[in-house]
């Protein structure tokens, strides 16, 4: 069952109480009319283990196991009750799960949850009898029987069950929110689809163990103990990964502490970036790695010199040079990192330009990493929405014209165009800063910002050769410490890191 | 003699003596199954059905998320085969436990070849105290008289109507066979890690449990399906087993991934020209050695590596760097200083508070213990003596020998004032041991 696989607290229309009382209704004429495929109470202590587990695995239940992993035991236990207590019993195990399910939910939600599993129940166990399936396990013997007369038909009542499931809620879902049912059931279908298979085949070992191995209750125990084991180890997955997330964004943290002026900037050109891949039609994974390269773009500035960042001053052209190694710097800082692999090529020709005079390789046009074009546009935008010293910030429009000026020699027109796209979709507001902010930015050069590094390019003739040169050393930190940071021309001496370079 | 007899393990060279015993016991199964009576054809294939599943479990092993390796579907088709008795309503199985032994060890070494070829290292101890575990269960419950001269093999006939009974015996087999196997592998990590046994017993044991559960249910509910369902059982009932090993999988993956980040945060002050290169790795290694040999728990242990790892980040947020990035020699003020910011960063992060509180207090002198009462944390005046060590050595590879002596000598100076003497110990305990594996490599 997904997240989706009860129903949240149902608007108040009128409709849907109406729907409640027609789903309960048919819970129990089915129930009623199915009374007589099998005697729920034949098997006593078979009905109350199933119950006794039904109602703990809703009481043990969390509601985000995390990582987009679901995990049903109550799904199991409906359908092994199927065989092990018929399609009543299965039926019971399910409403009286739900009905006393741990929460505040309201009345209506309860009485309708119930009321599906009863109906997912009934349907499921009729629907066994249909294609073959068998009560009476004693006389099922061998391998190819127990096959043929529970497992595929077993199968076949789970994917009953989960229709039952997809459209009882896809009902009560177009009731209260208006989304077509039609969606809403292949969206369940195909998001649960898996996990569903995955019940019915549990359920099946279950009722094995149960009936031809002679084992009864305990087999609970057998069959429950690695599954428990596993959701366990999902739910730890879940909070190492949102554990990891927070550390990481620490990582952006720390370089913003160093250079106030840059706050807040990763994470905004992050988002921005996401946006953009969607109108460029990007794969998930490059989405993945565009998002944690936009991230972490201008990690490589903790080993640019403190001073270039925050004092006031003129800068010479080794001082230029020594900022312009932060892409390169960044690379040094996350390759180690494996599942940032696909993102180093990104961080570490953000700043290349489409006419082959960015820094620090020289790439032009499609030899430029997709996602280094994404981001260097966002970049030089987010920048131009920054409220700065020397000027206010611009609106996102003027922000816009700025960039297509600059269309086909410094950024790629395609991104351009996606830019655009995503600010008729999106609200961008501008980043603006009080005067203390303002204060502590002023001096500061905002290497992002196109208008003010294309002065800085006009006064600094002689940069442009040592600054597009092979990069820094992938281990710019000396044995005895120095500034990072070669001199200016040095850049030459230094061996090309290949390795960096390879996307 | 306290810790003559803490080290005892180290000395005896127990994790080498581990991958020994099992040979012989392999020997010996062999030999017991040549002269055991004649295997059937039918038994034959049955087993050579669990060879191949104990092989392929070897080459999908996983590591656990601290660190240690283990093979859970090989150990789960081990247990079954050993508590294998009926496969088919009708047919009784009729090996004895040398068979079984024998079999796992042709499996097991099979499943060892990929990585053999592939000529990445496989761990002896931990693969050797998979294959006793197996032979304690075979030997348990086949041959092991329990009650009315009758081994549970053949007691268990007379359970077949109350089958449950016979379900929580082979739990409690599996449970035995798993705390052996525990108990061997904290023999082994004692003695290589230079630990004391009974931490590495307690982490074994509350490492492996929720694994161990699943095991030990995964191979009682193979040995029971094999009656009604046949040996088909064996690949059918392992499936609740390997989506708890998936799962296991991410989860360590996932930390790894994490060690990495937190690993890459480390060097954001090396490649800020704050700290020498590679200083937060030495310090952090040298922590950890000395956290194992004051028998830190693992979870401690992490906690202390982590921290050992960010001590300099604070740094990050200094106008300049301190000469040689060396935090020993700053002032007191900065030091402490430097220790809040990092703490600061470091809590940011929401899920480190752990890791900020032992950085918080890595510049305190340990006379604060003594003469305040306050209670720094062990991890801290690990961190801080491990730090002024590297600071005072530095990485200069001539004149080690005599940097080495005067950093031991002023951190004497300090010894009881700035540094714990108990962790001091430590780091001369380490520091000797380090010693004695360079002059014999």
């Amino acid at each position: 069952m997904s997240k989706a696989g009860a129903a949240r607290e149902p608007s108040s229309s009128r409709a849907v109480p109406l729907y409640i009382a027609a789903t309960t209704l048919a819970a129990v004429v089915s129930m009623w009319w199915a009374w007589d495929a099998a005697n729920p109470f034949a098997d006593p202590v078979a009905l109350i283990t199933l119950l006794v587990l039904g109602v703990l695995s809703m009481l043990v239940r969390e509601r985000d196991v995390g990582a987009n992993i679901t995990f049903s035991f109550l799904s199991i236990i409906v359908i092994a009750s199927v065989v092990l207590v018929g399609p009543v019993g299965s039926a019971l195990v399910g409403a009286l799960s739900m009905g006393l399910e741990r929460g505040t939910r309201t009345l209506h939600a309860r009485l309708f949850n119930a009321s599906m599993f009863a109906l997912q129940g009934v349907v499921g166990g009729m629907v066994y009898l249909a294609v073959g399936g068998s009560l009476k396990l004693e006389e099922v013997v061998g391998a190819p029987a127990l096959i043929m007369h529970v497992g595929i038909p077993l199968m076949v009542a789970d994917v009953a069950q989960m229709l039952v499931n997809a459209v009882l809620l896809a009902g009560v879902v177009r009731l209260s929110t208006g989304i077509p049912p039609r969606r809403f059931i292949v969206q369940m279908v195909t998001n649960s689809g898996v996990a569903y298979i995955g019940y019915g085949v549990i359920g099946f070992l279950f009722v094995i163990l149960w009936g031809p191995a002679d084992v009864g209750w305990f087999s609970a125990v057998l069959i429950l103990a690695p599954l428990y084991v596993a959701r366990w180890a999902f739910v730890q997955y879940g909070e190492e990964q949102r554990a990891h997330e927070r550390t990481l964004s620490a990582l952006v943290t720390a370089v913003e502490t160093k250079d106030p002026s840059a706050a807040g900037h990763s994470g905004r050109i992050a988002r921005l970036a996401e946006w953009m891949a969607e109108p460029l039609s990007m794969g998930t994974q490059e989405v993945q790695a565009l998002v944690y390269a936009a991230m972490l773009h201008d990690v490589g500035k903790v080993g640019v010199p403190t001073r270039l960042l925050r004092r006031p001053r003129t800068w010479t052209p080794a001082d230029v040079e020594a900022l312009t190694h932060h892409s390169a710097l960044g690379v040094v800082l996350v390759r180690e990192i494996e599942f940032l692999n696909g993102s180093l090529a990104g961080i570490r020709h953000h700043h290349e330009r489409w006419d082959g005079l960015g820094y620090p390789d020289g790439l032009a046009g499609d030899e430029i990493p997709l996602v280094s074009r994404v981001i260097a546009v966002a970049d030089a935008f987010d920048a131009l929405t920054t409220d700065r010293a020397e000027r206010p910030a611009f609106a996102p429009q003027q922000a816009l014209r700025q960039i297509e000026q600059r269309r086909g020699r410094q950024f790629d027109p395609h991104v351009v165009a996606a830019l655009a796209t995503v600010l008729e979709r999106h609200d961008w507001p501008i980043t603006s800063a009080d005067e203390d902010e303002l204060d502590r930015m002023r001096g500061y050069l905002d290497h992002d910002d196109p208008i003010a590094w294309e002065q800085v390019w006009a006064t600094t003739p002689p940069l442009r050769p040592a600054v597009t040169g092979p990069g820094p050393t992938p281990h710019p930190v000396a044995d005895e410490p120095s500034p990072p940071h070669p001199a200016a021309g040095k850049a030459e001496d230094v061996p090309v890191a290949e390795q960096v370079r390879a996307p | 003699m306290r810790s003559a007899l803490r080290d005892l393990p180290s000395r005896l060279r127990l994790h080498r003596l581990l991958p020994v015993l099992s040979i012989a016991v392999a020997a010996g199964a062999v030999a017991a199954a040549v002269a055991s009576p004649q295997v059937s054809l039918q038994d034959w294939g049955i087993l050579l059905v669990f060879a191949v599943v104990i092989a392929v479990g070897e080459v999908n092993r996983i590591v656990l998320p601290g660190g240690r390796e283990t093979a859970p579907m090989s150990l789960a088709a081990g247990y079954a085969l050993a508590m294998t008795w009926e496969v088919g309503e009708t047919h009784r199985v009729e090996f004895t436990a040398g068979v079984v032994v024998a079999v796992t060890t042709v499996g097991m070494l099979a499943g060892a070849v990929p990585a053999l070829l592939r000529r990445s290292p496989v761990r002896a101890d931990d693969l050797a105290a998979r294959f006793l575990s197996v032979a304690v269960v075979a030997i348990l419950f086949r041959h092991v008289v329990v009650w009315d001269g009758q081994p549970l093999l053949t007691l268990q006939e007379s359970w077949s109507s109350t089958r449950w009974v016979t379900a929580i015996s082979m739990v409690l087999v599996s449970g035995i066979a798993l705390f052996v196997q525990a108990f061997c592998v904290a023999l082994a990590t004692a003695s290589r890690d230079h630990r004391p046994f009974w931490r590495s017993l307690v982490d074994e044991v509350r490492q492996g449990a929720g694994l161990g559960a699943a095991l030990a249910a995964s191979g009682t509910l193979i040995a029971l399906a094999e009656r009604p369902m046949g040996v088909v059982a064996l690949p059918v009932f392992l499936i609740p087993l390997v989506l708890t090993q998936f799962a296991i999988r991410r989860y360590a993956g996932i930390r790894e991934t994490y060690g990495q980040t937190i690993r890459a945060l480390s060097r954001l002050t090396e490649i800020g020209g704050y700290t020498r290169r590679d200083h937060p790795a030495r310090v952090a290694a040298l922590s950890v050695a000395m956290g194992r040999d004051l028998g830190m728990s693992d979870r401690d242990t992490l906690d202390l590596e982590y921290a050992a790892l960010l001590h300099d980040i604070g740094q990050v947020a200094l106008r300049e760097p301190i000469p040689g990035g060396a935090t020993m020699m700053a002032a007191p003020a900065d030091q402490d200083r430097i220790a809040r910011d990092g703490a600061g960063i470091v809590r940011q992060t929401g899920v480190l508070d752990n890791v900020a509180v032992i950085l918080e207090s890595q510049s305190k002198p340990y006379r604060q213990v003594r003469e305040l009462g306050e209670d720094l944390p062990l991890a801290s005046r690990i961190i801080k003596v491990a730090n002024a060590y590297d600071d005072l050595v530095g990485e200069a590879r001539a004149r080690r020998a005599r940097k080495h002596a005067s950093a031991i000598e002023r951190i004497h100076l300090g010894l009881g004032y700035e540094y714990d003497p108990r962790v001091v110990e430590a780091l001369i305990r380490v520091l000797d041991r380090r010693a004695a594996v360079v002059g014999a490599g």
